[in-house]
């Protein structure tokens, strides 16, 4: 196994549908080994970064490497070592679904039997039924139990989850931690927070195209702010001017506001004079991370228009 | 002023709370007008074209029709010879060919007829059956629009198509000053063929449990129905239809007589069989689930055999039930043109200057008949081969190829397999057609040589998918109108080109038409050889662009 530092190492990539762009200088890492989270709204590029990658869509600009290769020129040397999931599974209906695991994942190269029949059975799909009559999730794991029985270094998962249900979502979770744990490096576009703050080593977060945010979960600065709302019996208004409270909002005796976790001491000595009756300190998520981003983003105006037969 | 208010709320609160007492609520119906006017919105276009193009047929072909026949003497000559079995198997008894509206009825009334059951079953299946493959049909029937809505509307937006071409055609003969009463009949017998394949496709839009088996059920009753008319048009004796002609809709169309008898009666049963079949699938719709078709799904294999996953192998698999239901096809209008070969060609005046035009210059009447044969076989194993090909774009458009090459798959293999099926697929099939057409021709061909004779016109299919991968690499959207588009003007051109006044020489630079028709013309190598390397330079442009461009969904 020609192993490299980076599976993956995106920079500046730019593509244009017609004259939409979809991608203007999109940056990309994820380093051997590690789960990298893909983050970003409908229509933000995820999709299109993914299908570059796979040497599906020609790059207009900038430079993309996977597993040390061209994606566009190696496609099917790279295709060997790489599997992948997209987020709509389309299957050929007139197939069973185990003859369409037996298809792709023969595409992705060697095929394990073994990890096949035990991955059936851990996402609990019968694979002697037509296609057709498969939903949404069944469609989902057929491509999931696909890509997971076979052996490739790199696993790119377009919002693998969608349509499956709570349970499969664990089975999907230790799945890739048992993924990880054999070393195998992990590209993961969702849109659900609570899977990629458990799955993942890194995040990056991208919008209209561009990388807007990047780093190990841990060490992202936004990340290490907690926000503190407390209800006080006197006036709380002078708490604004305490030393390290920001983002200070007051509604009669409650009060909230973040906090940078070395300052907090301070904040809660602080605190003690305003004989605070009740407190509840949450340690920053993902989510708000991730809406910080976007809550300068105006919503689209749903127009009265959309709710007839159109 | 109290009361007004009281009274204004009370109507209110019952406008509210029980929407669904109101009588258009609780029908199976409710909705079926914007049901009808939204499927009018999708297809306006496609309804529009299929009705002018059908329509604009007539006065074209009458134009042609009056400077072949110029006067009532031409015209009764022509009437004393055009009884010929090709004739009558082909566009049915010429009963009336001493008139313009006769002979207009010979030249053009079956193409109409036919192309219109084309039209209404494609039509029937891309708003009934496709919709809900798709589940767009759930979507819809989650709202508040009656069971049948939906339906009905697809069935009577159909009739629509049908009513307005019938209508269209009527005034353009009327335009052209044909008798008042042949004229309607022309136009009604044409809507009344339509009418009545509406009904069928209808019913095998519920039998079926994909668009693509509706699509095949119902074609296939198409031509099942048209054989027979075109058997009991043979075994007709004079001008009398054969009781075999009330066994095919198109025969009770063709019963209507246009510019003849000019019987309105057979329209009843057209229409009657429509109606009934509308109202049999609509019993049958309310009966199943959603989805799912008559047959019951069945359990099949759990896994992928080594063959199946090659792409080849998966290309042969998806490809298998289309592949079986071509070559049936082609074995059965072989078997069909070699077993009339020799009563046509023996029937055939050969002074006769419409049928010299019609079979060529050939040697022998019997020769040019076969010549014929072995072109339409030629045609049916081009349009094979262009839907066999035609499944890679389908593969592309529904997302599933994207998966195909995320594997260890080059786009070049890929392409390589269909194109194998097709290109192999094809010669089979016109070795096939060609040497049953010899062996059912009790001895007016011989098998080896009519099989030689239809691979001859190997090149053209070839050039026909080299234009197909041209498309597909430089325009994939666009790929099956261009193709379907170039093969029917070729066919048309090369079937029927001395109809629409096309000179000889022109005829030979369309695809089938440069092509020389064994045993009625001497092989000339020429053609062929240039087609190939046509075939070959369009092929590896298409292939070129198709490694170069994006992958593109719908």
């Amino acid at each position: 196994m020609a192993t490299t530092k980076q599976a993956i190492e995106v920079s500046g990539l730019h593509k244009n549908f017609g004259r939409t762009a979809a991608l203007s200088g999109l940056d990309l890492r994820v380093d051997t080994g590690q789960v990298a989270g893909f983050l970003g709204p409908n229509g933000a590029g995820k999709s299109t970064t993914i299908r570059i990658l796979l040497g599906l869509l020609k790059a207009d600009g900038g430079t993309a490497r996977m597993l040390g290769a061209d994606p566009w020129a190696d496609a099917v040397a790279l295709h060997r070592r790489v599997a992948y999931v997209p987020g709509e599974v389309n299957l050929w209906p007139n197939l069973t679904g185990g003859q369409a695991i037996s298809i792709l994942s023969k595409l992705h190269g060697q095929v394990d039997e073994q990890r096949r029949s035990q991955l059936l059975e851990r996402f609990a799909l019968d694979p002697s039924k037509k296609a057709r009559s498969y939903s949404k999730g069944n469609r989902q794991k057929v491509a999931l139990i696909a890509a997971l029985s076979s052996r490739a270094e790199l696993l790119l998962l377009d919002e693998p989850t969608s349509g499956l249900d709570p349970l499969m979502e664990q089975v999907f979770t230790s799945c890739i931690r048992e993924a990880a744990a054999e070393g195998r490096s992990v590209l993961l576009s969702s849109h659900i927070f609570a899977e990629v703050e458990k799955l993942c080593d890194t995040v990056t977060i991208i919008r209209d195209g561009q990388t807007v945010e990047a780093g190990r979960l841990s060490d992202l600065r936004h990340l290490q702010r907690t926000e503190v709302t407390v209800e006080v019996s006197g006036a709380a208004a002078s708490l604004a001017a305490v030393e390290g409270i920001e983002d200070f909002k007051l509604s009669g005796t409650t009060a909230s506001f973040s906090v940078d976790p070395e300052q907090l001491p301070g904040v809660l000595a602080a605190l003690a004079q305003y004989s605070p009756r009740n407190l509840v300190s949450t340690p920053p998520s993902l989510e708000d991370l991730f809406l910080r981003h976007y809550s300068d983003q105006v919503p689209a105006p749903v127009t009265a228009r959309g709710g007839g037969l159109r | 002023m109290t009361t007004g208010t009281a009274h204004g709320r009370h109507a209110a609160a019952e406008h509210l709370g029980q929407p669904a007492t109101s009588a258009r609520g609780t029908s199976t119906l409710a909705g079926v007008g914007i049901a009808a006017w939204f499927i009018l919105r999708r297809n306006w276009l496609r309804l529009g074209l299929w009705a002018l193009v059908l329509a604009s047929m007539i006065p074209i072909v009458y134009d042609s029709q009056q400077q072949a026949f110029p006067t009532q003497q031409a015209r009764d000559a022509y009437a004393q010879v055009a009884n010929t079995p090709a004739v009558a198997a082909m566009t049915g008894l010429p009963y009336a060919a001493g008139s313009l509206g006769g002979i207009l009825v010979i030249k053009i009334w079956m193409t109409l007829a036919v192309a219109l059951a084309f039209a209404v079953v494609f039509l029937v299946t891309r708003n009934g059956r496709a919709d809900e493959e798709a589940g767009r049909t759930e979507l819809l029937r989650a709202t508040a629009l009656g069971r049948h809505a939906y339906p009905t509307a697809n069935y009577l937006v159909s009739a629509g198509l049908c009513l307005l071409t019938g209508l269209l055609i009527s005034l353009l003969c009327l335009s052209v000053a044909l008798p008042a009463a042949g004229s309607w009949i022309m136009g009604a017998s044409i809507a009344g063929t339509g009418l009545a394949f509406i009904g069928l496709a209808a019913i095998c839009g519920q039998l079926a449990s994909t668009s693509r088996g509706a699509n095949s059920l119902a074609v296939a009753l198409i031509g099942l129905f048209y054989f027979i008319r075109a058997g009991a048009d043979l075994q007709a004796e004079g001008m009398a239809p054969s009781a075999l002609s009330w066994f095919s809709p198109i025969g009770w169309a063709q019963n209507m007589r246009a510019y003849g008898e000019d019987n309105w009666w057979p329209l009843m049963a057209l229409a009657f069989l429509g109606a009934a079949g509308c109202l049999v699938a609509l019993r049958i719709d309310s009966s199943r689930d959603l989805g799912s078709g008559i047959l019951p799904e069945r359990r099949s294999a759990a896994s992928a055999g080594p063959f199946t996953t090659t792409a080849l192998g998966l290309a042969l698999r998806l490809q298998r039930s289309s592949l079986i239901g071509w070559f049936i096809g082609a074995a059965v209008s072989g078997l069909f043109f070699g077993s009339v070969a020799r009563s046509m060609g023996t029937l055939l005046d050969p002074e006769n200057p419409f049928a010299r035009n019609f079979v060529g210059t050939g040697h022998s009447m019997l020769d040019g008949v076969l010549g014929i044969f072995v072109a339409f076989n030629a045609l049916l194993a081009a349009a094979f081969a262009i839907q066999c090909l035609g499944a890679a774009r389908s593969e592309e458009e529904s997302g599933r190829l994207e998966q195909q090459l995320a594997g260890a798959l080059s786009r070049g293999w890929w392409v390589g397999a269909h194109l194998l099926i097709a290109v192999l697929g094809s010669g089979l099939m016109l070795l096939l057609a060609g040497a049953l057409t010899g062996a059912s021709s009790q001895g007016a061909g011989d098998p080896g040589q009519l099989a030689g004779a239809c691979l001859a016109f190997w090149p053209a299919v070839l050039s026909m998918l080299g234009l197909q991968l041209l498309a597909f690499g430089f325009l994939p959207r666009l790929t099956t109108a261009i193709t379907w588009s170039v093969y029917g003007l070729s066919a048309m051109a090369a079937m029927f080109g001395g109809l629409f006044s096309l000179s000889q020489d022109a005829i030979r630079l369309t695809p089938f038409g440069a092509i020389a028709r064994v045993p009625a013309e001497e092989l000339s190598w020429t053609p062929l050889v240039v087609l190939v390397l046509i075939s070959l330079v369009l092929a590896a442009a298409g292939m070129a662009r198709f490694n170069r461009r994006d992958i593109l969904g719908a």
